[in-house]
């Protein structure tokens, strides 16, 4: 049987519509928001730069964990530190090629960047950055998100400093551990923490904690109270009768604390460090914590910063470009003069692939 | 701050026959002259938003008038006669006792309570029809909370969907911005935040349209909770959560669709065509998108015993006189 074609229900469609709702408009199709692809389509250049501009970093499983902002034409970028907390295991999205190995520079924990190189990598598309003093309320601002799309906002709330808390690990610990245990039990562990992917469970008893052996509760906080949010300790723990170890990536206190049950809604979660910034630029552009490194531009596309903490629903950090570019600059230049040498190991040939074991 | 919203609700869908609009995109140039209009009307309206602590949390509201009429959302201001601190803009914190609401559609209004003072306040759009899909409107507020270092938060963005007494924009809110206003670009509240659902673009406002009906009502301390005009199905009860936060039927209005199929005052709503029902405005909501004539199901218990009923939708009946 024949159906009328799509443009005849199209017609009938109009037609009939003005009819019953004339005034009414029909809701926006994904493309027709603020940042669907309609409504964006006159940046079409900017899109095309910043996509240029910055480049996906991947963990050794594959999974996109930050955004490289490219700041020097060999391969020199910098990205959000404590998300890689192992950035030389990380690898580098480049084009439709193979993914390409790191060399980690310097890192700063005060800032919370990492300044690395991308071996092998030439003539990328460095953004140039300039001073965030002139921002106001309302400016448009840009970034890629996955480092390929462009995403639009406002510059949303006064720019400030942002106190730290320090770290925190997630987990709720029974303050009546039978000293026959000889560790710490964990009663229950907050939603999307360090704990929870790092894989600690309730009922564990964590045994040792940064190589210091833990009898009690307060150990613990001792213990994680001296470290950084997106430092790494390793956790020795018994489950049942077996006993293990992983590794845990603290976060920040606050953030662990106020999104115990999950319930802040951040949809598509939060970074790691949300916190102890010494300025932040705050916006609304929909973007995600693998978002934060990458770059923060005008609509003219000159950079004026680098986006460095995923907040809750409605909060975006980024670090203002003078608060570290001079920093940044000394440092490419220290490492350019004279050229470092390549690390050895990135000079062996690409292992094969894992292959499973032969018999 | 959580339960100044209702998370966790299903977005529903709903279909209009209706016209699309062309899809002509704006050039780049359209995009700073939008940022020259918000930048312009900031200074004008920012003063006017208050940050409001009811207790058990923080939320929003907008000063509307010069003798400190101020509107924030019914789950803010809960029950009327209640006095809250509000906090300005400069940090200054100021008594407010709550007025009037309209449960069903979220809408609330408040007075602050320092007599002789001109508040700096912002115009009301008495135009409800014209806050379309599309237009572009700034929303603001204080999520999280006060927090003076940070001041009011912007977001500027597009109406998604209008609805009788709603507006859907991808200007993204969270807790402690409820009862905070949205506004259109000639500086005019449009929309009060109320509640969102998971998706960045899934905010909803209440319209101006509940204020304006029911405005001296709200003003003289009366709560609402029947539905409004110009609401799609109406079922004819009305509602309030009771202390347990369960959905009460409160009164069967005599002749209506509910009365025909049997509710009784004191039965309790779980569910609506298999959905849970967690609140008075998700199940506004999902009665006012069905049109009259659907037939729905609606899961009920009284004392320990659960039943099911089937009612039909009517239209709501004409005013008389």
């Amino acid at each position: 049987m024949k159906r009328p074609s799509k443009s005849a229900w199209l017609f009938l469609t109009l037609c009939l519509a003005p009819l019953a709702h004339g005034e009414l408009h029909a809701p926006l199709k994904p493309e027709e928001l603020t940042n669907g692809t309609q409504t964006l389509a006159p940046l079409a250049n900017l899109q095309k730069q910043v996509a240029q501009n910055a480049a996906l970093l991947l963990d050794k499983k594959g999974k996109a964990v930050a955004t490289a902002t490219w700041v020097g034409d060999e391969g020199y970028f910098i990205t959000k530190a404590s998300e890689v907390s192992r950035l030389e295991e990380c690898s580098l999205q480049w084009g439709a090629g193979p993914a390409v190995k790191i060399r980690e520079i310097r890192r700063d924990s005060r800032d919370d960047l990492v300044l690395a190189q991308a071996i092998n990598v030439k003539g990328v598309r460095s953004v140039e950055f300039i001073t965030a003093k002139d921002l106001d309320y309302g400016q448009w601002l840009v970034a890629p998100a996955k480092a390929a799309e462009l995403k639009m906002g406002v510059f949303s709330a006064q720019k400030r400093p942002i106190k730290g808390y320090g770290a925190a690990i997630g987990v709720r610990m029974d303050d009546k551990t039978p000293a026959e245990l000889k560790g710490v039990r964990i009663i229950g562990v907050a939603e999307d923490s360090p704990a929870a992917s790092a894989g600690l469970q309730a009922n564990d008893i964590m045994l040792e904690l940064a190589g210091e052996s833990v009898g009690e509760f307060r150990r613990v906080n001792e213990i994680i109270s001296k470290k950084q949010p997106g430092e790494e300790i390793e956790v020795k723990f018994k489950r049942g009768d077996k006993e293990d170890h992983l590794y845990v990536r603290l976060a920040s206190r606050s953030r662990v604390l106020s999104n115990w049950d999950g319930e802040d809604f951040a949809n598509g979660g939060i970074s790691i460090r949300t916190d102890n910034f010494a300025e932040v630029i705050q916006h609304d552009l929909p973007l995600n914590p693998a978002d934060m490194g990458g770059p923060l531009l005008d609509l003219q596309g000159r950079a004026v910063g680098v986006n460095i903490a995923r907040v809750d629903r409605v909060t975006t950090f980024a670090l203002p470009s003078e608060i570290f570019w001079p920093k940044i600059q000394k440092w490419l230049e220290v490492d350019r003069h004279p050229p470092k040498a390549l690390p050895a190991k990135s000079e062996k040939t690409e292992p094969t692939p894992e292959q499973p074991p032969q018999s | 701050m959580k339960n100044l919203f209702l998370p966790g609700l299903l977005w529903m869908v709903l279909h209009l026959p209706i016209l699309a609009i062309a899809g002509e995109a704006p050039d780049a140039h359209f995009f700073t002259e939008l940022q020259q209009q918000v930048q312009t009307l900031l200074p004008k309206v920012r003063p006017a938003v208050v940050a409001i602590l009811t207790g058990d949390g923080t939320a929003s509201g907008v000063i509307m008038s010069e003798d400190g009429l101020v509107l924030t959302a019914a789950h803010v201001a809960e029950r009327p006669g209640r006095e809250l601190q509000v906090i300005l803009e400069d940090g200054s914190v100021i008594s407010a006792t709550t007025l009037g609401l309209d449960k069903t559609t979220d809408a609330a209004i408040m007075q602050l309570n320092e007599g002789n003072r001109k508040w700096p306040h912002v115009e009301v759009s008495r135009q409800v029809i014209q806050a379309q899909p599309g237009e572009w409107c700034f929303a603001l507020g204080h999520p999280g909370g006060f927090d003076e270092q940070r001041g009011v938060v912007l977001r500027v963005g597009r109406i998604v969907k209008q609805t009788a007494n709603s507006l859907q924009t991808d200007c993204v809110l969270m807790g402690g911005d409820s009862g905070g206003p949205l506004f259109n670009l000639k500086g005019e509240v449009i929309g009060i935040h109320s509640l969102i659902w998971e998706g960045r673009d899934e905010n909803m406002h209440v319209s101006m349209a509940p204020f304006l009906r029911s405005w001296d009502d709200m003003k003289s301390s009366r709560v609402i909770r029947t539905w409004g005009i110009g609401s799609g199905g109406y079922l004819g009860i009305s509602t309030d959560v009771n202390e347990k936060g369960e959905l009460e039927v409160l009164d069967v209005f005599a002749d209506s669709p509910s009365e025909k199929a049997g509710l009784k005052s004191g039965d309790l709503i779980l569910a609506l065509n298999g959905e849970a029902i967690t609140g008075l405005p998700q199940f506004t909501q999902a009665v006012r998108i069905r049109a009259a004539g659907e037939e729905i199901k609606l899961r009920l218990r009284n004392l320990n015993a659960e039943r099911e009923v089937t009612v039909k939708l009517g239209a709501r009946p004409k005013e008389k006189g």
